[in-house]
């Protein structure tokens, strides 16, 4: 009981710290991209001291907090206040079954912390896991939907339709881009596809690399990131479903997006780039077992080096996400639809079928289940050549002039 | 009718309960919620449906330990309550909304049983895309939720009728529930919850007894797929025709519209 309070107040403290900083990181890197210097003043409070402007999450949250929460008139208040409860009350229940880590063990420095090694991760051996995010990440949609309904105006609500539409559309291939993975380690549970991952020494996204760019795209599309930010189209729709929101709320809502991120990174991190495991360094089983020479003596050595190999790996993808940001234009929204149906869609369930394929093949003739060297090549060639079959067969259309009169049945379609 | 002299004579115990007690006031505040009378009629109907949940709630009976009989009566109120709350809203988003948390607490107590699969499964399914499709519809629809025809379906005979059935369930389970007053509190779930494949024992079940019937559940919705498409592109098919011809716009000679001088 105390060891499971102790690892949700780790992990919301963690969360809400990392949000807050990697909103500075975002406006820097932004500023970075784009020639400028970027927030570089807020110091330490009640001194000149600054320190590459590391008290700015402080300022910001302090000027949110203070701000004059106004609730305009025409608002339906009930859904109102509800909607950003939900959208971070779902984005923070994702993490439960999100591992952070590996193992501590049991003893550490002759101090003897539990019974057994402890797993990070708040609720260990949910077997249901996946669809358990895939649960809250439906729920999140509902924060959106009221937001832009309660906030009875035009514009927030043109932008929840789209949001909730988008993020309906893009929960398909996010769960046949997984498919293959849950296939080919056999569980549901985040700890059990690293375990996976690890001990063959093959990463999903070595594996199944079609798989991967799927996951990677729809990943971006549910947390609403450029180039997939249509809720908040700013010169369409002002802010999208919270245009009408502002101080604490507005920070809610804020918050909840960039906890999608980081649980979108969480994700493509486990599923697909071996979570805490990396060649040579952290050993291949998922016990603690003092693999290595160096760490016989010194399991803890190697369960907080899983925890700086994992972290590292997040950190490196939300940069990334980032620097996708910051440089590429936004979607159309028949675009990010189109992008959606005709190429996402084909493309996982190729890479489903071809797991599958490969899979059974591979239990019939070596009676072992798992990734494996001798599959790589072959995903590689599905990858390549699913990947041209489809800029063949539904090639994305940039240059939307119209070329001839088109009849208003084919407008409507477009729309 | 032998069972008529035996409510006479246990009359005065039928009195004196009040799991009585807080069905009839139960009745009559859902009653009061959904006639559509006035705001004083609906906040005494709200008052007295919170009487009446107390007084079910003191017909409850422990059984196994206090926490985990708390999270079940916490699950059980936000589920019934939720479902009330969804048969009196009268914005049809309130209702959905409202069932939506419904079905939460029924994930929840399906979860509290080691049902993993099954309560995700219910909020993914229901409240993640049915519920949500309802909302679309409902928001899009931009309905007052006062609208006189919406009150119609609630005619005189329906509501009590209604009410009377359910208030006769709920007696029923209930006083079934006597039962376990007197048997042994159940310890443990059962095996396949607290089994560590899960989702592997259940995906193994369902696919080696009930393949057929999965087959054609999944046969069904693609049907029912393929035939909204149909129904989709006949439209289509006759629009051109009843639409009126457009005037057509200049183009230039490549096709494209262009301004001509």
């Amino acid at each position: 009981m105390i060891e499971a309070l102790v690892k949700i107040a780790i992990l919301l403290g963690g969360l809400m710290t990392a949000a807050a900083y990697f909103v500075l990181l975002e406006r820097r890197m932004a500023a970075w991209i784009q020639d400028r210097v970027g927030p570089n003043r807020v110091g330490i409070p009640l001194t000149k001291i600054r320190v590459l402007g590391l008290g700015q999450p402080l300022a910001d949250g302090v000027k949110f907090i203070t701000k004059e929460e106004y609730t305009p008139a025409h608002v339906d208040k009930r859904l109102y206040v509800l909607a950003p409860i939900v959208i971070l009350v779902a984005a923070l229940a994702t993490f439960a079954v999100i591992p952070f880590g590996s193992m501590i063990p049991a003893t550490v420095f002759g101090y003897r912390l539990a019974e057994k090694p402890i797993e990070l991760v708040v609720a260990p051996g949910a077997n249901v896991g996946m669809i358990y995010v895939f649960a809250l990440s439906s729920i999140a949609v509902y924060g959106v939907i009221l937001g832009g309904w309660a906030s009875n105006n035009k514009y927030s609500f043109l932008g929840a339709l789209r949001s909730s539409a988008q993020l309906i559309a893009y929960e398909l291939p996010l769960g046949l881009g997984l498919l293959g993975v849950v296939l080919a380690s056999g569980s549901m549970d985040l700890g059990v596809i690293i375990g996976s991952q690890a001990s063959s020494g093959i990463w999903f996204a070595i594996a199944q690399p079609l798989g991967f760019c799927v996951f990677v795209v729809a990943a971006f599309a549910e947390a609403a990131r450029l180039p997939f930010d249509l809720p908040e189209c700013e010169q369409e729709l002002v802010g999208g479903y919270h245009t009408e929101y502002s101080g604490i709320k507005l920070l809610l809502f804020l918050v909840a997006e960039f906890l999608h991120m980081i649980a979108a990174s969480f994700l493509i991190v486990i599923l697909f780039l071996g979570g805490w495991h990396f060649w040579g360094l952290t050993g291949g089983s998922a016990e603690i077992d003092g693999w290595g020479l160096a760490w016989s003596g010194a399991p803890w050595l190697q369960g907080l080096l899983r925890i700086v190999v994992l972290m590292t790996k997040i950190t490196l993808v939300i940069v990334g996400f980032m620097i996708i940001r910051w440089s590429w234009p936004r979607f159309r929204f028949d675009q990010l639809m189109a992008l959606a149906w005709k190429v996402m869609l084909p493309l996982g369930l190729i890479n489903f079928v071809a797991v599958a394929m490969m899979q059974q093949l591979q239990a019939v003739f070596t009676g072992a289940m798992g990734p494996s060297w001798l599959m790589v090549p072959i995903a590689w060639g599905v990858a390549v050549a699913a990947w041209l079959g489809i800029t063949w067969a539904a090639p994305m259309i940039a240059d939307n002039r119209p070329r001839r009169e088109l009849d208003p049945w084919e407008i409507d379609s477009q729309i | 009718m032998t069972c008529v002299p035996l409510l006479l004579g246990q009359m005065d115990q039928l009195v004196r309960s009040p799991l009585c007690w807080g069905i009839v006031l139960g009745a009559t505040s859902l009653w009061l919620l959904l006639s559509g009378g006035s705001e004083t009629l609906r906040g005494i109907g709200k008052l007295l449906g919170a009487i009446s949940l107390l007084m079910l709630t003191a017909t409850l009976m422990i059984v196994g330990d206090w926490s985990s009989q708390l999270v079940f009566w916490v699950l059980a109120l936000i589920t019934t309550g939720g479902a009330a709350a969804a048969i009196t809203a009268r914005s049809p988003v309130y209702t959905a909304i409202w069932f939506a948390v419904s079905l939460l607490g029924t994930a929840g107590l399906f979860l509290f049983q080691g049902a993993q699969f099954l309560g995700v499964a219910t909020v993914v399914v229901y409240a993640g895309a049915i519920v949500v499709t309802f909302l679309f519809v409902l928001m899009l629809a931009q309905p007052e939720g006062h609208a006189p025809y919406d009150r119609i379906s609630w005619s005189t005979f329906a509501v009590p009728t209604a009410l009377v059935g359910a208030a006769a369930v709920i007696a029923l389970v209930l006083t079934s529930l006597d039962g376990l007053r007197s048997s042994e509190p159940l310890t443990s779930p059962p095996q396949i919850a607290t089994s560590q494949q899960h989702m592997a024992e259940l995906g193994g079940h369902l696919f080696a007894y009930h393949l057929v019937s999965i087959e054609v559940i999944g046969t069904l919705l693609m049907v029912a797929l393929v035939g909204a498409i149909a129904i989709v592109l006949h439209g289509r098919k006759s629009r051109p025709e009843t639409a009126p011809d457009h005037p057509s716009r200049p183009t230039t000679d490549a096709g494209l519209p262009g301004g001509t001088p």
